[in-house]
Order: C-alpha cells, then sequence, then structure tokens
C-alpha cells in the first residue's frame, strides 16, 4: 500500500479501538468473578455472583420473559418479513425504491419518537401499554432488518431453476417451498437473529409500551443500574457476551460478512456507488 | 389508459401487503398523530376522547428557553461524538480494509461489531463501571502516579458513551467504502506523481463518501435523539432535548407539548441530514471535477 510506516500508524489505531471497545466489556467480565464488590481491588476469585444470578436475583426472570418476548416478536417478523420481501421482487424499481425508503423510516428514525409516537397511538387506539403494544411496537423495528437481509439473499440468488420448476408444470406454493425457501433460508436465519437480538435488546421501545408490573431485561437494567454497582449483573453480562461470541462465530460461519449484517448501510450505499 | 404500457401487474407483488399495512398503521400514522397532536389541548391518557385545537403548544414551545437550549446542546452532543467516532473510524477502517490481510479481514470485522449484539445498556453499564471513582481506570492511573477525577455523572461521561455505543456503525459503514477502492487506483495516482495528501484528498476521500454519510446519518440522528445515556452518566446537568421529550411522556404528561417537541425535533434533524447529503454530493462533484 502507501509507505510501511503509514501502514503501521493505521494498525496502532485500530488496536486502540479495539482496547477502547474492549477493555470495559474485559473489566465486566474480570468482576464477575471479583467477590470485593466495589471496585476491582483486592481481587479474590469467586464465583458467588453466578450462583446469585441463578437464584435470588430478579434478572433471571425477566431475562427469560424478555427471551420469549423477543423469540414471538422474532417469528412474525420472519414471516411477514420473508412475504414481504417476496412479493418486493415483483415491484417495478421505482416502487421498490419507493417502497424501501418507507421501509428504512423505523431504522432512521430515533427510537424516542418511534416509542413516543406509537404510546400516542395506541393510547388513542385504548390498548395503551401492553404486551400487545410492545408486541407491536417491537415488531415494526425489527421488520425492516429481516427485509433487507432477505432482499439481500434474492438479490444475489439464481432465478432460473424457479422459471424451469413453473415450466416443468410445479404450481407456485410447491416452486417457492422446494426452490425459493431453501435459497433464501439463510437470509432468512440470519434476519431472524437480527431480529432477536434487536429485539431482545431494545430499551427505548419497550420503556414506552411495557405494561406496568412487567419488567424485561432492558428496562429491568436500567432500573438498576441508576442504583450503582450490580454484582449479579456483572455476572449476566458477561455470559451475554459469552452467547454474543457464539452468535457472531455463527453468523460468519453462515456466510455472512459484517457488512451484509447490515444491509442498510453498506447495500444502500453500494448500491448507489454502482 | 397509461397502465396498457407498463408491465401488467404482478400478483407477486400483494405478498407486501401485510407490511404495507404495518408500516402504515405503526409509522407513517403514528408520526402524523405527532404532528397532529402537536395543536391539541387535552391529555389523551386522562380519558378525554377527543380534545380540542390550540395552538398553546407551539407558542410554548418558541418561548421556551430550555428546550432551545436543550436541542443546540443535543445537536452540539450529536456533531462532537459523530466527529470522535470519524476520527476514531477512519483509520481502524483503513487498518481493516488495507492493512489487514484480505483473508482476516471478516474476522476483524466481526471483532468491531460484536459489541453491538451485546445490549446498549450493557455497554453503559460496562463504561461506568470503568471509569466510575474507585473503578478500574482511576485506579490503574493512581498507581502509576496520576491522580484524575471520574468523569462519571458530568457531559464528557455521556459524550463518552455515546461514542462509545456508536462507533462500531461508523467503522461498519467507513470499512464498506474503503474496501471497494481498488488498490491499483491509490498506486496509478501516486505513480502519475499526486502526493499522499492529493490522493487522499482526491481520490480515497470522495469514493469513502458514501460510507461516511451513512455513518454519519446512523450515528447523529440517534445521538441527537438520545435520553437515556444523558439520564444515566450525565449527572445532574445532563439532560439534553431527549430528556425533556422523555420528561412530558414519563413524568408531568404533557403529551401535546411532548409531540410539539418531539415534531420540532425530527425537523431539525430531517433538515440537517438533508443540508449533510446536498453539501457531501457537493463536495463529491468539485473533488470528482477535477480527476475527469
Amino acid at each position: 500500500m502507501k509507505s510501511k510506516g503509514f501502514n503501521t500508524v493505521m494498525m496502532v489505531c485500530l488496536w486502540i479501538v479495539l482496547a477502547f471497545m474492549y477493555i470495559p466489556i474485559i473489566a465486566i467480565i474480570g468482576m464477575s468473578f471479583n467477590a470485593t464488590p466495589y471496585g476491582m481491588f483486592p481481587y479474590v476469585f469467586t464465583t458467588d455472583w453466578y450462583v446469585t444470578l441463578f437464584t435470588t436475583s430478579n434478572l433471571l426472570p425477566a431475562c427469560w420473559y424478555s427471551l420469549k418476548f423477543a423469540f414471538c416478536v422474532t417469528l412474525a417478523a420472519v414471516v411477514i418479513g420473508t412475504m414481504t420481501s417476496f412479493g418486493l421482487q415483483a415491484y417495478a424499481p421505482k416502487w421498490a425504491n419507493r417502497f424501501n425508503f418507507v421501509l428504512q423510516l423505523p431504522i432512521i428514525i430515533p427510537w424516542l419518537v418511534t416509542g413516543i409516537s406509537l404510546l400516542l397511538l395506541f393510547s388513542f387506539l385504548g390498548s395503551g401499554r401492553s404486551e400487545f403494544s410492545m408486541f407491536l411496537g417491537n415488531l415494526i423495528v425489527v421488520l425492516p432488518y429481516v427485509v433487507l437481509l432477505v432482499n439481500g439473499r434474492f438479490l444475489s440468488m439464481d432465478r432460473n431453476p424457479e422459471s424451469a420448476a413453473r415450466l416443468l408444470g410445479a404450481k407456485p406454493a410447491r416452486v417457492f417451498f422446494d426452490i425459493t425457501l431453501p435459497a433464501i433460508a439463510p437470509g432468512i436465519l440470519a434476519g431472524g437473529i437480527m431480529a432477536m437480538i434487536m429485539c431482545f435488546n431494545n430499551f427505548v421501545v419497550q420503556y414506552y409500551l411495557i405494561p406496568i408490573g412487567v419488567q424485561t431485561l432492558p428496562t429491568l437494567v436500567f432500573t438498576r443500574i441508576r442504583s450503582g454497582y450490580q454484582a449479579d449483573l456483572n455476572a449476566l453480562s458477561a455470559i451475554i457476551v459469552l452467547v454474543s461470541v457464539v452468535i457472531v462465530i455463527a453468523l460468519s460461519k453462515l456466510g455472512f460478512s459484517a457488512g451484509g449484517l447490515f444491509g442498510m448501510s453498506s447495500g444502500s450505499t453500494s448500491k448507489k456507488g454502482e | 389508459m397509461k397502465t396498457h404500457t407498463k408491465k401488467p401487474f404482478n400478483p407477486v407483488a400483494l405478498w407486501t401487503s401485510p407490511s404495507i399495512v404495518m408500516l402504515l398503521c405503526l409509522t407513517i400514522v403514528p408520526l402524523l398523530m405527532l404532528l397532529v397532536f402537536s395543536f391539541m389541548d387535552r391529555n389523551i391518557f386522562a380519558g378525554q376522547p377527543w380534545p380540542g385545537w390550540t395552538l398553546d403548544n407551539i407558542i410554548r414551545m418558541v418561548g421556551s428557553d430550555t428546550f432551545w437550549r436543550l436541542l443546540g446542546k443535543s445537536l452540539l452532543t450529536a456533531a462532537e461524538v459523530t466527529l470522535l467516532c470519524i476520527v476514531a473510524a477512519y483509520p481502524a477502517a483503513w487498518a481493516i480494509a488495507k492493512v489487514v490481510k484480505p483473508q482476516n479481514r471478516s474476522i476483524f470485522m466481526m471483532v468491531v461489531i460484536l459489541p453491538f449484539f451485546t445490549s446498549q445498556l450493557l455497554l453503559i453499564y460496562a463504561m461506568m463501571n470503568l471509569i466510575q471513582s474507585g473503578g478500574l481506570l482511576l485506579t490503574m492511573l493512581e498507581a502509576i502516579g496520576i491522580q484524575g477525577e471520574t468523569w462519571l455523572y458530568t457531559n464528557k461521561a455521556t459524550i463518552l458513551v455515546l461514542t462509545y455505543e456508536y462507533l462500531p456503525y461508523m467503522i461498519l459503514c467507513l470499512y464498506s467504502s474503503l474496501e471497494g477502492i481498488e488498490d491499483n487506483l491509490i498506486y496509478a495516482s501516486l505513480i502519475l506523481g499526486a502526493s499522499k495528501g492529493k490522493t487522499f484528498t482526491n481520490i480515497v476521500f470522495p469514493m469513502s463518501l458514501p460510507g461516511l454519510l451513512s455513518g454519519i446519518l446512523l450515528v447523529f440522528v440517534p445521538v441527537a435523539g438520545s435520553f437515556m445515556e444523558p439520564g444515566l452518566v450525565g449527572g445532574a446537568n445532563g439532560a439534553m432535548v431527549g430528556s425533556m421529550i422523555d420528561t412530558q411522556y414519563s413524568g408531568s404528561l404533557n403529551m401535546g407539548y411532548g409531540a410539539a417537541l418531539s415534531c420540532t425535533l425530527l425537523i431539525v434533524l430531517s433538515v440537517i441530514m438533508g443540508l449533510t447529503r446536498l453539501a457531501a454530493a457537493r463536495a463529491e462533484k468539485t473533488i470528482g471535477g477535477d480527476m475527469e
């Protein structure tokens, strides 16, 4: 590339950035095994916080609730998102672009505005803060990611086998389930994983639409962070980081590059550049 | 009829109808409601079915010093965070796209986006623990003889935490643009006698503009609308415009006023993003011009 010294400087910058990103995370994992409740030192190894997490902590029930909730939202998002992406392929390019613009609104609009506008809507309709409202609110936030990821798969797949099957007399449903669906399955899976993660982590929309008396993990974490140091939260963080590592490895094994996961950031720009 | 010249309507397109309904009902309609309720005088939560029309919210907003001060502060914070992200992300993205061996690039990018997969709140919490008084950072600094005061519960902490949260987006966007620049193009420019600076301003920078733009969009907008970060780490004087909007809903239930504030925020953000886009398009043209 350019001169060697310049490259070295760039690599040093990269490592500094990575250090900035990972030191807090590694510190939390370290503290989850530390018996000293405040701060770091003296460092005494313990697994007590994990025992607390799995026995008395209220984090675990909230975590299960969030997982169940995220799973329901993901299921709906994957079904509707796949249908949308499938139908979108039949759009004229001009209309597909318009549709994509509206589709990206939930990504672009700050979640704060999405949250309160949905609270207005649901209060007006009478459902107010409820699981139903929270479900729809999270669904609209994660749906675009599923559609964009499945779209990416449609763009790169070979559409000829479908025409061949149709010519050979296969019914539309058979063509879809035997040919189209297997071809776009990795996109659906990645979309599902993204939807699950986004929904599991989405604090803002849940904060505005959550029914009173119910806690999802993000809203509970928010409440508890305000009261300072949380030993069992350290343990849960360590577990969540570990699970994230597994998910990221699984996604890369599925053949998704980091850029491909955020269809809207890299995909839309690269299309413009072409 | 015009339709005869067009392609016949493909019924497969009907599969998009559920999401059209959803986007309409859950995105477009709520945004319109936000606009309409800016002109409503009573509280929907209080059980009054159809509030009356009023301009009070708008008048109160225009006259509110706090709102304009906090809006300015939010925009300034967003600009600072975006700038910090660009400064940190550009060399890092360049290193991954151009210096790291091609087979290792995806590993580095996975490492970069990993924090995104853990929740934002946990990232905030991790950073809070690191920088708190008695936390790892200050303890370490003390060990090498530097006495520091914690940033936690100041505006600096808000900027730090927001930068920490949104940095991966910026790296990702810049990387996807920088990766697309062919090495040969840079070699050609250098061999033909352009200086390194000129190669950067005339080739690398214009070609990274699309990524930079989407990065700015993905960082600036959510940061300008953030409310939980200033609430958690910003301390007593940490409030931003998002916090003020939030108070109208979670605290005082001043729905019409909150709607007016959010509409204004959304309009201001759209204008800023539109102007950024225009400026970028112009820059691309003028810089690209003398290349052709």
